[in-house]
């Protein structure tokens, strides 16, 4: 009796951390990246990874993130030995005909890309073996070279089939990924396959690719574009079925997203433990409409800020109601060196806030929304897990940051 | 003093509730952890090697040195709390030297990084241009050939140079060449350049590894006296003899090395990858600039003919305007005003000169590229 009690139990995972906290420590890494160069960008992926993980519970225990910031900084400078070829071969080209150095910058894309495989593949390695949960480890084994190889082959695939195999691509990437993830001395199963993205996937392919088609056809049938430069812009009505097309974009990605996660995620299981994951479209397309409504606010924001300032500028520059001439303007701007400063600010200020929304809105909305969907059936059985050995690689996680391929 | 935990021993994934009681006689000082419900013990953990990890706001989270390493304790709750803190005083100071000890390692890594930025900036001009004489001849005028054909394909739009004059022996050609003897004799360079005069819109001239000058006739054109089309040509000649070209590329080649390292970029591709290298390779480029000027000074010194021609020159063609004054960092050349200033101070002490080109040469130079006719005026077409 006890023991079927037991198996009918289900484990619910909670979310507890808030935005606010997630925006402090964002933006108190920012603080501390100038004066340290960048290199705090190690502790604020760290923080930020803490945060997220040990807010994460799982039936009753939350994760633990035990990876540290010297670690992260560490493999980023062995991930240099992978740049350096490329550097070589970049120094040579510069030397080359023209001719020979697109052919060399082809070849230089293609290995990057080839690498970016390696990187996720051992970034989510070392974010898995730094992860505890009732003080057991994860762990993803396999070869991340066979990965990078698997991923580079169907990515290439894709081009001469636009895009069609990618359901097998998706499939068979996810089954590698999770057949190498171990729970301690437990290993990870997923019965999903290529069935369960091949609708969803082929749905938003055609309705994208109707809509788009239909948008260019008929603003082409009816000549109403006016050109700027060389570039055509459609009128009005055209326009609105641009911004249709857009926002029937984000929509189905949307849809796809949550659908294709949940269904491929639900075929997950660990042992006796399954996962179960229920995550709705329209809370994702939620997390879009405020992502797009911050950008324009922040657009607005920038705008104005770029509207005090220059009239700031054209008032102290006015003579006697004339309008000033640009000479007049640009003079109190004449040191260059507090220009370099200036504009480097700005550009960070910038970069930042939009940063920090898609990380409080997107990021950080993503993975409450996973955490909130997901159950697990029959957690007791994982109590039987023993602790698997000591993982201690670095370099993978450095590779991910240098190609800016890391995510959390 | 007693509380209460979860507790995992890190060898297998199971939470137990249990009870922590202090037990003071024994030594060393531990921690004994009970079993919530039958109060049987099931570890001892030496007090002294406890400490605090991370954990959100209402959880303590307390692991061990001697024990595996994801055995934890687990406490929530004000209550557990404040007895577990006065239970285990370490933990308050093991959390304060976790702190010290990171900012011990961020404090140097960010001195060593700041030394390297440093080190690059005033170390790679010099060592490029130790670099550089290890780079063969031959293979430089390669480069330069190369370079050559990709610059005149893309300034002419594949159409090819319309050279002014194509006669090696014409007169003004061998005036040119004579000149680039005189500046060049002595000095032991590998190279002994040539310069070619191109018709082109823009009043520029440049100089390419190998010793291939360029001199576009508008800058001729704007040219009222030898003496500044001399300084000019000195000045791409000191390119040449510095062996600037190649040096940039050198130095160039390690620029984004070291900027996708501060930024955490190394495929280069975000804009702040590119302002970044920008910013290095223009000030590596003004001195190199400074450094021709320098050259062109000296050899008009040696030469005999007046440095004043090429300042002249700069002012009328390349003058300050208070856009390039305001984004002076983001040039490849020094401010007109500053290289005048360099020139001049160089030029102190020089006795009377004479033209670098006799008034027949120069004429024969001028009339290389005579200006293009007016256009004719247009004809009234028929429909009008």
């Amino acid at each position: 009796m006890a023991e079927t009690a037991a198996a009918a139990r289900v484990g619910r995972v909670e979310f507890t951390g808030s935005r606010h906290e997630l925006l402090g420590i964002i933006v108190g890494g920012y603080a501390l990246m100038l004066p340290t160069l960048g290199l705090y960008r190690f502790w604020q992926a760290t923080w930020k990874r803490r945060f997220y993980w040990q807010n994460t519970v799982i039936d009753g225990e939350p994760l633990e993130y035990t990876g540290t910031a010297s670690q992260l900084l560490v493999g980023f400078l062995l991930a240099l030995a992978f740049f350096l070829p490329i550097y070589i071969v970049l120094f040579v080209l510069s030397m080359q005909e023209s001719g020979l150095v697109a052919l060399g910058y082809l070849g230089i894309g293609a290995a990057l890309w080839f690498l970016t495989g390696y990187g996720t593949y051992r970034a989510r390695d070392f974010r898995l073996s730094r992860t505890l949960w009732r003080g057991i480890r994860f762990d993803m084994r396999g070869n991340a070279w066979a990965y990078a190889l698997r991923r580079f082959l169907w990515s290439i695939l894709m081009l001469p089939t636009a895009g069609l195999v990618y359901p097998w691509m998706a499939s068979s990437l996810w089954k590698y990924r999770w057949r190498n993830t171990w729970y301690g001395d437990r290993q990870f199963a997923i019965a999903g396959n290529w069935r369960v993205f091949a609708g969803t996937y082929y749905a938003t392919y055609l309705v994208n690719l109707f809509a788009i088609g239909a948008t260019v056809g008929w603003i082409g049938s009816t000549h109403d574009v006016t050109m700027i430069g060389s570039l055509p812009v459609p009128g009005g009505l055209g326009l609105l079925a641009c911004l249709g097309c857009t926002v029937l974009f984000g929509l189905s990605l949307a849809w796809y997203r949550a659908r294709t996660a949940s269904r491929m995620l639900s075929t997950v299981s660990l042992g006796d433990a399954r996962l179960t994951v229920k995550i709705r479209t329209g809370a994702l397309a939620g997390q879009f409409v405020v992502y797009v409504v911050g950008v324009v606010g922040l657009l607005v924001l920038i705008a104005l800020a770029l509207a005090i300032v220059g009239g700031a500028v054209y008032a102290s520059a006015l003579e006697g109601g004339k309008p000033p001439t640009a000479d007049a303007m640009l003079s109190s701007f004449q040191s260059p060196s507090l220009n370099v400063v200036l504009l480097i600010l700005a550009y960070l200020v910038v970069l930042g806030a939009f940063g920090l929304l898609a990380e409080v809105v997107l990021g950080f909305g993503w993975w409450r929304l996973l955490a909130r969907s997901t159950t697990i059936s029959d957690p007791d059985s994982l109590r039987t897990v023993k602790s698997a050995a000591e993982d201690r690689a670095l370099i993978g996680q450095g590779l991910a940051d240098a190609l800016n391929v890391g995510a959390y | 003093m007693e509380f209460a935990a979860r507790y995992q021993d890190g060898l297998v994934a199971e939470v137990r509730n249990v009870h922590c009681v202090i037990d003071l006689a024994a030594d060393p000082v531990a921690l004994v952890i009970l079993d919530g419900a039958t109060r049987e013990v099931i570890d001892r953990w030496p007090e002294s090697e406890c400490y605090l990890l991370h954990s959100r706001m209402v959880e303590l989270r307390i692991a061990n040195r001697q024990k595996p390493a994801g055995a934890r304790l687990a406490v929530n709750g004000i209550a557990d709390t404040r007895a577990a803190l006065r239970a285990l005083p370490a933990l308050v100071t093991s959390q304060g030297s976790e702190r010290w000890r990171q900012v011990r390692i961020l404090v140097p890594a960010t001195a060593a990084l700041a030394c390297v930025l440093v080190a690059y900036l005033f170390g790679i001009p010099l060592a490029a241009g130790a670099l550089v004489t290890f780079v063969p001849p031959a293979w430089e005028t390669k480069i330069g050939d190369t370079a050559a054909a990709e610059i005149e394909r893309q300034m002419t739009g594949g159409k090819g140079y319309v050279a002014c004059d194509a006669n090696p022996d014409s007169p003004a050609n061998k005036a040119i060449a004579g000149f680039v003897d005189r500046v060049f004799d002595g000095l032991g360079s590998p190279f002994r350049p040539t310069v070619l005069v191109v018709r082109s819109d823009i009043p520029n001239a440049f100089a390419l590894p190998g010793g291939r000058a360029f001199y576009l006739s508008s800058l001729i054109q704007a040219s009222r006296t030898p003496d500044e089309f001399a300084g000019v040509l000195a000045h791409e000649l000191g390119h040449v003899y510095h062996r600037h070209g190649m040096q940039t590329l050198i130095a160039n080649s390690t620029t984004g090395l070291l900027v996708g390292f501060v930024l955490g970029d190394m495929t280069g591709l975000s804009a702040a990858a590119f302002v970044g290298s920008s910013l290095i390779q223009n000030r590596f480029s003004r001195q190199d600039e400074a450094e021709a000027d320098r050259f062109a000074a000296e050899t008009a010194k040696r030469l005999g003919f007046s440095t004043r021609g090429l300042a002249d020159l700069l002012e009328r063609v390349a003058r300050d305007d208070s856009f390039s004054r305001a984004f002076a960092l983001f040039s490849n050349h020094p401010l007109t005003d500053e290289r005048r200033a360099a020139l001049t101070a160089l030029s102190a002490g020089s006795v009377e000169t004479v033209p670098a080109f006799t008034d027949a040469a120069w004429q024969a130079i001028r009339d290389m590229c005579p200006p293009p006719p007016p256009p004719p005026l247009p004809r009234l077409s028929s429909a009008l």
